[in-house]
C-alpha cells in the first residue's frame, strides 16, 4: 500500500456518498455507520500514503479522462508532502465531526442524508488535495462548493438556511469564475493544465510577465472567495445557519481552506508575481482587521467563530503574500484543528443551552460544563496564540515571515491583529463561562454526552499539542523543512526574540486586560467604546454595510436591469418587431382575402410565393 | 435501418391510430415504438466507425430525377449521437404523457409523427429531402401546442408555426439557389466541390439558410417565439422542443452552413460571436424576471444555446465539439427540466413561482431531479453541462478572450437564477395548500431517471459522445482549416 493508492482517500467516501444516498433508509444506523467506516478508512489510509511519501518521496499520476482535437484532459493526482499535509487534516478532522454528528444530529428525519453530504464533502475535499492539474482542480474546486451548499441549507425548511446556503453558494462562484479564467489564461499561454508544467515554463521564463500577473491576480480571487477573504467574506458568518458540526467542517478542514491550499500550491507562480503578492498580504491584512472587528461585536457564539475564521484566514493570506508559505499552511493546520475544537465546543454548547446561541444569555457555564470548558480553554489560548498551545507557533511563524519579508510595519499591523484577537477570545470565554449564569437554560445547563464529548476531547491533542511538529526533533528537522517550497529551500522553526517575545507579550497581556476589563463591567460591548465612539460600533453592528451594499446591487442592478430588458423583451422585439409584423401581414391577409382559408394552404402559399419571390429577386438582381 | 428509425415512429402512429381498441393500448404501443426505435438508434451509434469520415449506413435512391432529388440517408459521428439523443427523448415524452385524458390517440399520434420529423432532419443528406423532414415537424408541434397547450395555446402556436415558416422559406430559398448553382441537392457533393454561386453572393445564400437556423436555435433577436410556444405547449410537446428541436437549428449550422461555406462562415465569425455573447446573457437577465416556471427554463435555454453559438463561432475543433456536446447536454438537461416543472404543474396545479414554496417535504425525489438538472444546467462538473462548457471556453477563449469572458459571467447568472428557483419553489416552510400533493410515480420517474443516467454518464466519462462529435466534426475543421485562418 503506497502512494498510487491515494486516489482511494476520496473513492472510499465517493462509494459512502453514492451508497448512503441512494440506500441510506435500509442501512443500519441509517447510512451513519457506513460513511463514518469510509472517512475512518481514509484515515487509516493517510498513514500509509504517509509512510510512502516521506519515506520514497512525492509521485504523480495521471490517466487520460477524454479528448478533442489536440486537446487531451487528463485526470491525475500529485501526492506530495504538502498533499498529505491537508490529507491529514481533511480525513481527521471530518472523522471526529461525523462521530460527533452521530449524537448531535441524533433523531433529525434527514440522518442517513445528513451523513451522505457529509461523504460527499470530505470526498470532493480529498480530492481536491491531490490535483495535480488545473482542471482536476476546478471540478473538486465546484464539488466542494456543492458540498458545502448542500450542507449549509441542510435545514432547507428555514428560510434563512437555503438564503444562506445560496449566498455561500453564487458569492464563492464570482471566485470560481474569475478562478476559471484564470486556468484559461495559464491554458492559452502554456497548452496546458498540468501544474508541473506550467510551473517549469514559468520558471524558464517562457511565460509572460502579464500573463503571469493576470493569471495570479485572477486565481487569487477565486481563492479569495472560497476562503472568505474581503470582499467576500460575507457568506461565511450567514454559513452558520447549517447544523453546527457542518460549521466545523467548513471551517476548519474544508473549502475555506480550500482557498489558502491553492495559492499555497501555486507558490512557484505567485512568487514571479511580486505585485500580485503584495495585493494577497494586502487583502490578507484587511481581512484580520475586518474579521477581528466584527468578532468582537457580535453575540451569537457561533458568528464570533466564523468571524474569527475569517481573521484566521486573513493572517493566512498574509503569510503566503509575505512568502511563509510554510507558516500558511502550518497556520491553515493548527487552525484547523483549534478551530474544529471550538465550533464542537460551540455544538456542545448549544445542545446544552437548548439552542440559544446568544452569548448574553450564557454565563457560568464552566462549572456546569467542565469538559467543554476544558476543550475552549485549550482551543481559546491556542487561536490567541500562547505558549505552548499550537496557535503560538503557526502565528509566530506568519508574524516571523512578515516581519523577514514586509518590513516593522506590516509586522506591527499583524501584532496589532493578534492583539484584537486575544481581546475577543477573553472575551468570549469571559462571557460564556466566568461569570454568574444570565438565564434558565444557562443555570440549567447539562453537559453533552460522551459521544459528543469523546471526538471533543480527541481534538485536543492536536489543538494543543501540534506546536511540537513546529521543532526538530530526531530524523526530522521541523516543518519548515519537512514542507519545502521551491524555490525556497528548508528553513526550520526558530525562535526569534524579536516575534517571540513581542507577540506573546502583547497576546498575554491583551487576553488578562480583556478578561479584567469584561468582569469589571460585564457588558457585552465595552461601554467606553460605545460612549466614546458610538459610530464605530453601529457600523460593527452593521457588518460594515457590506451586505447592504451587495443587496443593493442585486436589487438595483441585476433586477432592475432584468426589469429593462424584460420590457425591451416584450415592447420591442415580441410586440413592435414579431406581433406587429404579424399584424401587418395579417391586415394584408384579410384585404387579400385569403383569411379564410385552411391553415395548411395558407402555409404551403406562403412557402411558395415567398420562395418564388426571393428566388426572382435574386435572378433579376443577380 | 436509418429508414426504419425514421419511419417507424410514423407508419407505427398510422397503425396505431386505426388499430389501437384503448387509450391503454394506444400508450404501451407509442411506449413499443418509442422504445424500439431508441435501440435501433443505439445500435447505429455503437456501430459506427470513427475512422471513417464518409457517412454510414447510407441509404441511397434516386427519387425525383428531374430535379435531382435523391433520398439519402446517412449518420456520422455529429449526427449519430443526435439520433440517439431523438430516441431517448422519442420514450420519456411518451411516459411524460402517460396521464393524457384529452383526445389521447391523436395527441400519441402526432406525437409519434413528431419524432420522424426530428429525426429525418438529423439523418437526411439531400437539401430537399432535409427541407421536408424540417417542414413535417411544423405541423405535429402547431397542434400539440393548440390541442393540448395552455394559456394563450392559440397565439403560441400561430406564432411558433409562422416564425418558422417564414425563416424556413428563406431556407429553401437559398437551398434553390445552391440548386442552381450546382445542379444538385447532395450535401456531400456540394461540400466537396462547392459550386460557384452565380445568382448572389456566397454570404448571401449563407444568410439564408442561417435565418432558418438562427430562428430554430434561438438566436437573439429571433427567440421570441421560443418563450411562448414553450411554456404554453404541454410537457411531452417541451421536452421535444428544447431536448431536440433546438439543436436542429445548431445541426443544420454545423451541416450546412459552415459545411458549404467554410470561408463566409470565417469571415462573419465575429457577427456570430457578437450573436452568441448578447443571446447567453440576455437570455439569463431575462430568467430573473420570469414567475412562469416553464417560462422561466424557456429563457434559460435561449442562454445556453448561446453557449453552443459561440462554441460554433469559435471554429476551431474543440470549441466546436464544446457546442455539439452543449446540444446533447443540454438535451438532457432542459429536457429533465421541463419535464420537473410538468410535473408540477400537474400536481401543485400552478407554475407560477410565487405561489409555489415548501415542495420539498411533499416531493423529496421530485425535488432530487430538479436539483440534479439544475446543477447540470448551471454547469456543476461531473455532469454533462460541466463538458460541454468547459470546452467551448477552452476553444473559444484563444479566439474571442473578451468575448467569452463576457459570456462567462453567464455561470453566475446561470447559479443565481437556478438556485433562486430552487429555494423559491422547493425550499422554505410548507405551505398547508400543498398538503395534500404525492410524490412522483413509477412511471413518471422513469423517464426522470434516464435523463439522471444520460447527464451523469456522460458528466463523469465524457468519451462516450466527445469521441463521436470530435470525429464528427473533424471533417469539418478541416474545410475551415483549408478555407484559410
Amino acid at each position: 500500500m503506497g502512494m498510487e493508492w491515494a486516489w482511494l482517500l476520496p473513492a472510499v467516501c465517493t462509494g459512502a456518498f453514492v451508497v448512503v444516498a441512494a440506500l441510506g433508509r435500509w442501512l443500519p444506523g441509517r447510512g451513519s455507520l457506513l460513511a463514518i467506516g469510509a472517512i475512518g478508512t481514509a484515515f487509516v489510509l493517510f498513514w500509509f500514503v504517509m509512510a510512502d511519501v516521506v519515506g520514497n518521496g512525492p509521485g504523480s499520476f495521471s490517466r487520460a479522462w477524454f479528448d478533442s482535437g489536440d486537446l487531451t484532459v487528463r485526470l491525475g493526482m500529485r501526492v506530495d508532502k504538502l498533499a498529505i499535509v491537508m490529507l491529514g487534516l481533511v480525513s481527521a478532522v471530518s472523522l471526529a465531526v461525523q462521530v460527533y454528528s452521530l449524537r448531535y444530529m441524533r433523531g433529525d428525519p434527514r440522518f442517513g442524508w445528513y451523513f451522505a453530504l457529509h461523504s460527499l464533502f470530505a470526498a470532493s475535499m480529498l480530492a481536491l488535495v491531490l490535483a495535480d492539474n488545473l482542471l482536476v482542480f476546478y471540478i473538486t474546486w465546484e464539488l466542494v462548493g456543492l458540498g458545502s451548499y448542500l450542507l449549509i441549507g441542510f435545514w432547507w425548511e428555514r428560510r434563512s438556511a437555503s438564503e444562506a446556503a445560496k449566498k455561500a453558494f453564487i458569492t464563492t462562484r464570482i471566485g470560481d469564475v474569475a478562478l476559471l479564467i484564470g486556468i484559461l489564461v495559464l491554458f492559452k499561454a502554456t497548452g496546458t493544465f498540468e501544474l508541473s508544467q506550467i510551473f517549469a515554463m514559468a520558471q524558464a521564463g517562457e511565460i509572460s510577465q502579464t500573463t503571469i500577473n493576470l493569471s495570479t491576480v485572477l486565481i487569487f480571487i477565486g481563492a479569495a472567495g472560497k476562503s472568505a477573504q474581503f470582499p467576500f467574506h460575507v457568506w461565511l458568518p450567514d454559513a452558520m445557519e447549517g447544523p453546527t458540526p457542518v460549521s466545523a467542517l467548513i471551517h476548519a478542514a474544508t473549502m475555506v481552506a480550500a482557498g489558502v491550499y491553492l495559492v499555497a500550491r501555486m507558490a512557484p507562480l505567485f512568487v514571479l508575481a511580486p505585485g500580485v503578492l503584495d495585493l494577497v498580504a494586502f487583502i490578507g491584512l484587511t481581512t484580520v482587521f475586518i474579521g477581528a472587528a466584527l468578532a468582537m461585536v457580535q453575540t451569537d457564539i457561533k458568528r464570533i467563530l466564523a468571524y474569527s475564521t475569517i481573521s484566521q484566514l486573513g493572517f493566512m493570506m498574509l503569510a503566503l503574500g509575505s512568502l511563509g508559505f510554510t507558516a500558511a499552511i502550518f497556520h491553515l493546520l493548527a487552525h484547523g484543528f483549534f478551530k474544529a475544537l471550538l465550533f464542537l465546543g460551540a455544538g456542545s454548547i448549544i445542545h446544552a443551552m437548548h439552542e440559544r446561541q446568544d452569548i448574553r444569555e450564557m454565563g457560568g457555564l464552566r462549572s456546569r460544563l467542565p469538559a467543554t470548558w476544558v476543550a475552549f480553554v485549550i482551543a481559546g489560548l491556542a487561536l490567541a496564540g500562547i505558549f505552548p498551545l499550537s496557535g503560538f507557533f503557526s502565528k509566530d511563524d506568519v508574524l516571523f515571515s512578515v516581519l523577514d519579508n514586509r518590513g516593522v510595519v506590516w509586522f506591527a499591523a499583524g501584532l496589532i491583529g493578534s492583539v484584537l484577537t486575544a481581546l475577543y477570545v477573553a472575551r468570549l470565554l469571559y462571557l460564556v463561562f466566568l461569570g454568574e449564569p444570565r438565564s434558565q437554560a444557562a443555570r440549567e445547563a447539562r453537559e453533552a454526552p460522551l459521544g459528543m464529548t469523546l471526538p471533543v476531547m480527541a481534538l485536543m491533542a492536536p489543538a494543543a499539542g501540534l506546536g511540537l511538529l513546529a521543532l526538530a526533533w530526531g530524523d526530522y528537522d521541523g516543518f519548515g523543512s519537512f514542507l519545502v517550497f521551491l524555490p525556497f529551500g528548508s528553513r526550520p522553526f526558530e525562535f526569534h526574540g524579536a516575534v517571540f517575545w513581542p507577540s506573546l507579550a502583547l497576546a498575554f497581556s491583551a487576553f488578562l486586560m480583556g478578561l479584567s476589563m469584561y468582569r469589571q463591567t460585564g457588558g457585552v460591548a465595552p461601554a467606553l467604546v460605545r460612549r466614546r465612539i458610538p459610530w464605530l460600533l453601529t457600523a460593527l453592528d452593521n457588518k460594515l454595510y457590506l451586505d447592504h451594499v451587495y443587496q443593493w446591487t442585486v436589487d438595483h442592478v441585476v433586477l432592475v436591469g432584468s426589469r429593462l430588458v424584460a420590457l425591451f423583451d416584450r415592447a420591442v422585439v415580441n410586440d413592435a418587431g414579431v406581433d406587429a409584423t404579424g399584424r401587418a401581414t395579417r391586415w394584408s391577409g384579410l384585404v387579400l382575402r385569403y383569411h379564410e382559408t385552411g391553415l395548411v394552404s395558407t402555409y404551403m402559399l406562403t412557402i411558395a410565393v415567398t420562395a418564388m419571390v426571393i428566388v426572382l429577386i435574386v435572378i433579376t438582381t443577380g | 435501418m436509418l429508414t426504419a428509425i425514421v419511419f417507424l415512429p410514423a407508419v407505427g402512429a398510422i397503425l396505431m391510430a386505426l388499430l389501437a381498441r384503448s387509450d391503454r393500448q394506444v400508450r404501451f404501443l407509442s411506449l413499443l415504438i418509442t422504445l424500439s426505435v431508441l435501440v435501433l438508434a443505439l445500435v447505429v451509434w455503437a456501430t459506427i466507425d470513427l475512422d471513417d469520415p464518409n457517412p454510414q449506413w447510407v441509404q441511397r435512391y434516386q427519387w425525383i430525377s428531374a430535379f435531382d432529388v435523391q433520398y439519402f440517408l446517412g449518420v456520422d459521428g455529429l449526427s449519430a449521437p443526435l439520433l440517439g439523443l431523438t430516441g431517448l427523448l422519442g420514450v420519456a415524452a411518451v411516459l411524460i404523457s402517460w396521464g393524457i385524458k384529452h383526445r389521447t390517440r391523436e395527441f400519441f399520434f402526432w406525437l409519434l409523427i413528431l419524432q420522424t420529423g426530428i429525426t429525418g432532419v438529423f439523418v437526411s443528406l439531400d437539401l430537399l429531402l432535409f427541407f421536408m423532414f424540417w417542414e413535417v415537424e411544423l405541423i405535429p408541434m402547431f397542434l400539440l401546442i393548440s390541442i393540448w397547450g395552455s394559456g394563450r395555446r392559440e397565439y403560441s402556436a400561430m406564432k411558433f408555426l409562422l416564425y418558422t415558416m417564414l425563416s424556413s422559406a428563406l431556407m429553401l430559398a437559398g437551398m434553390l439557389v445552391l440548386y442552381f448553382s450546382a445542379g444538385t441537392f447532395d450535401m456531400i457533393a456540394l461540400r466537396d466541390a462547392p459550386p460557384s454561386i452565380a445568382l448572389i453572393t456566397a454570404p448571401g445564400v449563407f444568410f439564408l439558410l442561417l435565418a432558418a437556423f438562427a430562428v430554430k436555435l434561438p438566436v437573439w433577436p429571433f427567440h421570441t417565439w421560443l418563450p411562448d410556444a414553450h411554456t404554453d405547449a404541454p410537457t411531452a410537446a417541451s421536452v421535444m422542443l428544447a431536448g431536440v428541436m433546438l439543436k436542429m437549428g445548431a445541426y443544420g449550422i454545423f451541416r450546412i452552413c459552415i459545411s458549404l461555406f467554410p470561408e463566409v462562415a470565417r469571415d462573419y465569425s465575429d457577427l456570430l460571436v457578437t450573436l452568441a455573447v448578447v443571446s447567453v446573457l440576455y437570455g439569463a437577465v431575462m430568467v430573473f424576471r420570469q414567475h412562469d416556471l416553464k417560462r422561466l427554463i424557456a429563457y434559460s435555454s435561449i442562454s445556453h444555446m448561446g453557449f453552443v453559438l459561440l462554441g460554433i463561432a469559435s471554429l476551431g475543433q474543440v470549441g466546436m465539439t464544446g457546442a455539439a456536446m452543449q446540444m446533447f447536454a443540454h438535451g438532457t438537461i432542459t429536457a429533465m427540466l421541463f419535464m420537473v416543472a410538468g410535473l408540477v404543474y400537474e400536481k401543485a396545479h400552478t407554475r407560477h413561482i410565487p405561489d409555489l414554496g415548501g415542495l420539498a417535504s411533499r416531493m423529496p425525489l421530485l425535488t432530487i431531479a430538479f436539483m440534479i438538472a439544475g446543477l447540470a444546467a448551471l454547469g456543476l462538473p461531473s455532469m454533462s453541462g460541466f463538458v460541454a462548457e468547459i470546452l467551448i471556453f477552452l476553444g473559444s477563449f484563444g479566439v474571442y478572450r473578451e468575448a467569452t469572458i463576457l459570456a462567462m459571467f453567464g455561470l453566475v447568472l446561470s447559479a443565481g437564477y437556478i438556485l433562486w428557483t430552487a429555494q423559491r419553489v422547493f425550499f422554505g416552510p410548507e405551505k398547508p395548500r400543498f398538503a395534500a400533493i404525492g410524490d412522483v410515480t413509477l412511471v413518471e420517474a422513469a423517464p426522470l431517471a434516464g435523463m439522471i443516467a444520460a447527464i451523469m454518464v456522460v458528466g463523469i466519462y465524457p468519451s462516450f459522445v466527445t469521441d463521436f462529435f470530435d470525429a464528427g466534426l473533424a471533417p469539418i475543421v478541416d474545410l475551415l482549416g483549408a478555407a484559410g485562418g
